[in-house]
């Protein structure tokens, strides 16, 4: 089970809840802004994501 | 063509190094238990994942509409690129240790070399466990990755012919063993690996959510540059930082 929970959820929380949170976030923005949304969206996108790979990285940083 | 060669190149590689993995554990309990064992475990394993393509495939994949459908893929990809892109980041920068599928298997074999044998003409079923857990839970991600990667638009012939050159490859490293598994820069392929399918995952994501990407295909390039650059940065600045002791 905590083999498949981390081939699910890797080893860290930040990533699959990073991830929840740009899903949410786009769905949100999706519905609220439709006047940028298809030209602008996905530049929001990936700058979302990048900031969960810096979060999820962020341990390591710490780890001095 | 962007898309098609990027979906090619991510497949065969995401399925070469989980297959490398899935084959040190088979190899190692073949070689120190006993190969019918190591096969009769992997073969379960592989019985097990058909099981799985039969589910991920025509159940969920093909009933649901394709922009949904583009939002799943898209999770999922960014799930599991973020996770290799993170482990690659980490491993870049000497933050932990490199991959390798031959330390994996000779850990595996000292392993396997402190457990009882079973009594002559008695299935060996801890080896059949062992070798069946290995190969099903890189297999997992396999069919994963494939469905997802297969899953988008005109994805499926590239992402399989990607799949069946990797595992020709794999088979063939299989074959020839020690080497070609030590000299493999499985940390930097994982890296790469993770960049393709981050890439794919934004890409997606954003298609199914009505995103208009400037000049089509041919985004999922200045995405993985993007992604490449950051990575790099965080690299530099891990690498710049003392390494902790202990």
């Amino acid at each position: 089970m905590r083999a498949l929970r981390k081939l699910i959820f890797g080893e860290t929380v930040a990533l699959p809840v990073g991830v929840a949170l740009v899903l949410g976030a786009a769905l949100a923005l999706h519905a609220l802004a439709r006047a940028w949304w298809p030209e602008g969206g996905g530049f929001v996108l990936l700058a979302l994501v990048v900031a969960v790979l810096a979060v999820a990285l962020a341990p390591a940083h710490r780890r001095r | 063509m962007t898309a098609f060669v990027l979906t090619l190149c991510g497949a065969a590689l995401a399925v070469g190094l989980e297959l490398l993995e899935a084959l040190a554990i088979v190899l190692a309990v073949g070689s120190t238990r006993s190969w019918r064992d190591a096969l009769i475990g992997a073969a379960g394993a592989v019985a097990g994942l058909a099981l799985v393509v039969v589910v991920v495939g025509p159940l969920v994949l093909a009933r649901l509409p394709l922009g949904p459908l583009k939002v799943v893929i898209g999770v999922a990809l960014l799930l599991f690129g973020l996770e290799w892109l993170r482990k690659g980041v980490l491993r870049l920068a000497g933050r932990r240790s490199p991959s390798s599928s031959f330390k994996e298997y000779l850990e595996e074999r000292e392993a396997l070399e402190g457990m009882a044998a079973p009594p002559p003409g008695r299935p060996d079923w801890p080896a059949r466990v062992i070798a069946g857990k290995g190969v099903l839970l890189e297999g997992v991600e396999v069919v994963l990755i494939v469905a997802a990667l297969g899953a988008g638009p005109d994805g499926l012939a590239p992402a399989i012919s990607g799949a069946g050159v990797a595992v020709v490859l794999t088979v063939g490293i299989g074959l020839v063993l020690h080497r070609p598994l030590m000299r493999l820069p499985e940390s930097h392929l994982k890296y790469a690996v993770g960049i393709v399918l981050s890439s794919f995952g934004v890409f997606f994501l954003g298609e199914g959510l009505d995103v208009e990407w400037p000049l089509g295909d041919a985004a999922l390039l200045y995405i993985a540059a993007t992604l490449l650059v950051v990575s790099q940065l965080q690299v530099a600045a891990l690498g710049r930082e003392p390494v902790p002791a202990g």
